[in-house]
């Protein structure tokens, strides 16, 4: 037989026990040439483009998924980054703008667009800083827009104006989006190290050195990958690590084909393959889960530092064996209100703020998801920020914020936004000052190893 | 390379090395076997729409008839059956055929939903997918 029976059964297990499925297969789309000087044109250039090309991806990634018998959890578009679009410098033309992409989203079905976003990690445009006062007022009045900043980069530096700028616009956001647990801060991220190629919400945006328009998938299944472990039984590290690379190899084959076709369905090119493990909230398809198959009580335990970094290594060992189109963020994500045993774990109290930074210094992106008190001072949740994005500088690699300073919320309290944001507890968070320090302003120069040429 | 093609192939091959004697039944006998033998080998990929080929799985309890139910249903849409296995997985019956469609009239979309429903019929749960995915993953 051309498969064994063995082939066959094992592989209707993962996709039909365990989970698996293509997170996201995320068309990128350049607007660069819908920029005009009047807003509303620069507008309707822009909601003419994203029908005209968009309109075909649901089906076709629908044809492609039945065909092969894998499931494809969202259908996206990433754009580029909207302050790159010359018009008016002003508020109000960007909301324009932010109207029309929801819109389109809107009428074509896909649940986020990313890429209301400004890149800044050296200084701000003019139209950088209009796009980025626009910001709450997008978030709190669109519904499928997410919106993200680069406030720092290995090569420059942390742009420490940009982020206390950031820790204002998510104050007033929380306080804009109040009434449904401040969900404006969900569909937001600041970055240190942004990839242009990330086909995951809330961070991606279409970076101006891709191709006009390009297809990326990002992978999933943790799932697979904790079965596969609680199968291995008590075998040592060595062979732990083996078992996660021959998961992550079939995980991310299944990711490159799906890809590539749907790009060759809808006749563009293929862009990477995201290799990262991204969990939802429901039971069976989470990234703790796996730390706690790997041996550890709970996360959060001493241990889930390295049994984290063990993961993230065997992830990527086995996806760039499987693909020769590595790309996005590549890791495994670990967003607290998205992951079922992350949420239970921070609630019983295992898994603290500080916890989940050094966490992110090994895995692929940062804080993710996690809500403090809606009174945190805006110096400190620029703090808050400016630590997290300083681990990715000094690294070099992407590391992001994603916080929700939940309006009237408290510690203990839980935030819920439904479906795959999924439920946040109110964390605690540090209230000493650091206002002596992030209130001085201006750039934490790049750390020596930027010097590399 | 397509089926039809390979047996051409194979064909001229065993013409130019039998003895002109050999019955047509014994050619036609040695060009099937080989072709089958060379179909099922997994190191050769496979190219053209022609030879994609479909992976068919059914699941569920074990009763009397349930190949016959579904050969009758790919019998009557021109599917070729290239390949056929089937095995208890405690005490459950698991029947896994790889498909050869290219001969059939119908599109993949009906391929698939009549072998649904006579899924339904029998009882058994269905798995219809072409064999993209089983090369992908457990092919290196």
């Amino acid at each position: 037989m051309t498969y064994t029976r063995r082939e066959i059964l094992e592989t209707l297990r993962m996709t039909e026990l365990e989970h698996f499925d293509v997170r996201t297969v995320t068309l990128g789309i350049s607007l660069l040439d819908c920029a005009h000087p009047d807003p509303s044109e620069a507008a309707s250039r822009v909601y003419e483009k994203l029908k005209r090309i968009a309109s075909p991806l649901p089906a076709a990634v629908n044809a492609t998924a039945d065909d092969l018998g894998i499931r494809v959890a969202n259908r996206r578009l990433s754009i580029s980054p909207v302050s790159l679009i010359s018009t008016r410098c002003d508020p109000s033309a960007y909301l324009e703008i932010a109207r029309a992409i929801d819109r389109a989203a809107s009428e074509m079905g896909f649940d986020f667009v990313g890429g209301y976003s400004a890149l800044v990690h050296a200084g701000f445009t003019d139209a950088d800083r209009a796009l980025l006062s626009s910001i709450p007022e997008a978030l709190s009045s669109t519904s499928r827009l997410c919106s993200s900043v680069n406030a720092g980069s290995s090569r420059t530096g942390l742009n420490v104006d940009a982020v206390r700028t950031v820790a204002r616009l998510l104050k007033d956001t929380a306080y804009r989006t109040r009434e449904s647990g401040s969900i404006g801060c969900a569909k937001f991220v600041v970055f240190a190290n942004a990839v242009e190629d990330n086909p995951f919400m809330a961070g991606a945006f279409h970076g101006v050195g891709l191709p006009e328009v390009v297809i990326h998938t990002g992978v999933s299944g943790p799932g697979v990958v904790c079965e596969a472990i609680k199968r291995a039984g008590s075998c040592d590290l060595r062979a732990l690590e083996e078992v996660i690379k021959r998961a992550a190899f079939k995980i991310t084959r299944v990711g490159e084909l799906i890809g590539r076709q749907v790009a060759g369905r809808l006749g563009v090119p293929f862009g990477i393959v995201d290799l990262s493990l991204a969990p939802t909230p429901e039971l069976g398809d989470s990234v703790g889960e796996v730390l706690e198959a790997m041996g550890l009580e709970r996360v959060g335990a001493c241990g889930t530092t390295a049994a984290l970094a063990l993961l993230t290594d065997a992830v990527k060992k086995g996806g760039a064996m499987a693909t020769s189109a590595v790309g996005g963020l590549s890791g495994a994500f670990i967003p607290v209100s998205e992951d079922a045993t992350m949420i239970s774990a921070a609630r019983e109290g295992h898994l603290s703020l500080e916890k989940l930074e050094a966490m992110t210094s090994v895995c692929s992106v940062g804080l993710d998801m996690v809500a403090v008190p809606g009174d945190v001072e805006e110096d400190v949740l620029a703090g808050f920020i400016a630590d997290e994005l300083a681990i990715g500088i000094v690294n070099h690699k992407t590391t992001a914020v994603r916080v929700i300073p939940a309006y009237g919320k408290r510690v203990g309290e839980l935030v819920s936004f439904g479906g795959l944001l999924g439920d946040a507890p109110i964390q605690e968070i540090r209230t000493l000052s650091c206002s002596g320090f992030v209130g001085r302003g201006g750039v934490i120069p790049a750390p020596i190893t930027s010097l590399r040429n | 390379m397509d089926r039809e093609a390979l047996a051409v192939a194979v064909s001229d091959i065993v013409l130019r090395h039998l003895p002109r004697e050999a019955s047509r039944e014994a050619l036609e006998g040695v060009v099937a076997d080989m072709v089958r033998l060379l179909e099922s080998q997994p190191f050769l990929e496979r190219e053209g729409p022609g030879a994609r080929h479909v992976v068919f799985t059914a699941l569920g309890r074990n009763r009397t008839g349930i190949v016959h139910a579904f050969s009758e249903v790919l019998a009557e849409l021109s599917v070729d059956i290239v390949d056929i296995n089937q095995t208890l997985v405690h005490g459950n019956f698991a029947m896994m055929m790889i498909l050869d469609p290219s001969g059939s009239p119908v599109s993949f979309e009906d391929l698939r939903a009549s072998l649904k429903r006579r899924g339904e019929e029998v009882g058994v749960l269905v798995f219809v997918q072409y064999e993209d995915m089983m090369r992908a993953v457990n092919r290196v």
